[in-house]
């Protein structure tokens, strides 16, 4: 079994391994398939409940992973931002000296959450010019919703 | 509203996110699915040959204690505990259910026809190009459950 800690250097090998079979189409094509098949609980989450959905589930995920990050969720600006200061999964990979990370790695993030959100209608955004150090930052953008006290709060469909 | 903040340092939390085996079980169907099994043992083995590395040298130089502290802390962490036993020339892991399966399936969701390679597959690698060789033997597809030996001698 490998186990889920060392899931990530299985993960960055297998991009690898898709890159030899077919160039990097068949390591893009599996990015799509993975997006569609496996974050069918982001897909959801933000279906229900907007830029909270973000909220919900990178709360999860990043704290199962003990993520060095900042997370801010702002509904009446429309923003949601993960500042991620140091990537569990990449800052893995760079810690083994003998292990050679898949050159792109961190794309995989770009690809798979854009390909949930942005069909939702929100603007998606990763930084990644910092992934060779582990960081990024990651931004969603949505209508904004208005404070209740504002006079902005009824739900949609709610005509009253 | 107003601006909600989670901050979190790396220390605050246990490394332990078990979504990542259904990625991977996602991961062996996709490649069995698009480009064949020979695909799947072929990055395994890649990847347990290079990731494994400190332990496939440790391995080289007969150090079989380095081995079962592996297999121990893979299934210990997930808290399955593993029956060993350990002479001078083999070693035998006694797996009573794999925890990467039972989560996959308490997700409702199968496990791929080839995920049992994740282990087969992986401890062959680990045995390549040192004195030992590994069989797997009496994998039950219901638990994950099988018997693991590494054993020096020929191939």
């Amino acid at each position: 079994m490998i186990s889920c800690t060392e899931f990530i250097p299985a993960y960055s090998e297998l991009f690898r391994a898709l890159q030899r079979l077919g160039g990097r189409k068949a390591v893009e094509e599996f990015w799509n398939c993975l997006s569609d098949r496996f974050l069918t609980n982001l897909r959801e989450l933000v279906s229900e409940h907007g830029l909270r959905g973000c909220w919900l589930y990178w709360s999860r995920t990043l704290n199962e992973e003990a993520a060095d990050f900042t997370m801010e969720l702002d509904e009446e600006q429309g923003l949601f931002r993960i500042r991620m200061h140091h990537c569990p999964s990449k800052g893995r990979l760079l810690e083994a000296d003998h292990f050679l990370p898949y050159p792109d790695y961190c794309r995989h993030c770009d690809v798979l959450y854009r390909r949930v959100l942005e069909p939702l209608g929100f603007t998606y955004d990763i930084d990644l010019s910092n992934c060779d150090r582990a960081a990024c930052t990651l931004t969603v953008r949505g209508p904004a919703k208005p404070h209740p006290a504002e006079g902005g709060g009824n739900p949609p469909g709610d005509a009253t | 509203m107003g601006v909600e903040v989670m901050d979190r340092r790396a220390n605050e939390n246990l490394y332990l996110h078990r979504d990542f085996h259904r990625a991977l079980n996602a991961a062996v169907r996709y490649v069995h699915e698009h480009h064949g099994e020979d695909a799947v043992r072929s990055w395994l083995r890649d990847f347990a040959r290079a990731w494994y590395a400190p332990l496939r040298e440790a391995l080289m130089r007969g150090d079989l204690d380095c081995l079962r502290q592996h297999i121990e802390r893979t299934y210990g962490i997930e808290g399955v505990a593993v029956k060993v036993r350990q002479g001078p020339d083999a070693l035998t892991v006694e797996v009573p259910g794999c925890p990467a399966e039972a989560y996959i399936r308490a997700c409702g969701e199968d496990v791929a026809g080839l995920f049992f390679e994740t282990t087969r597959t992986v401890n062959e690698a680990i045995c390549e190009g040192t004195p030992y060789r590994s069989e797997f033997r009496g994998y039950d597809p219901a638990t994950g459950a099988a018997t693991q030996t590494f054993r020096r001698g020929p191939p």
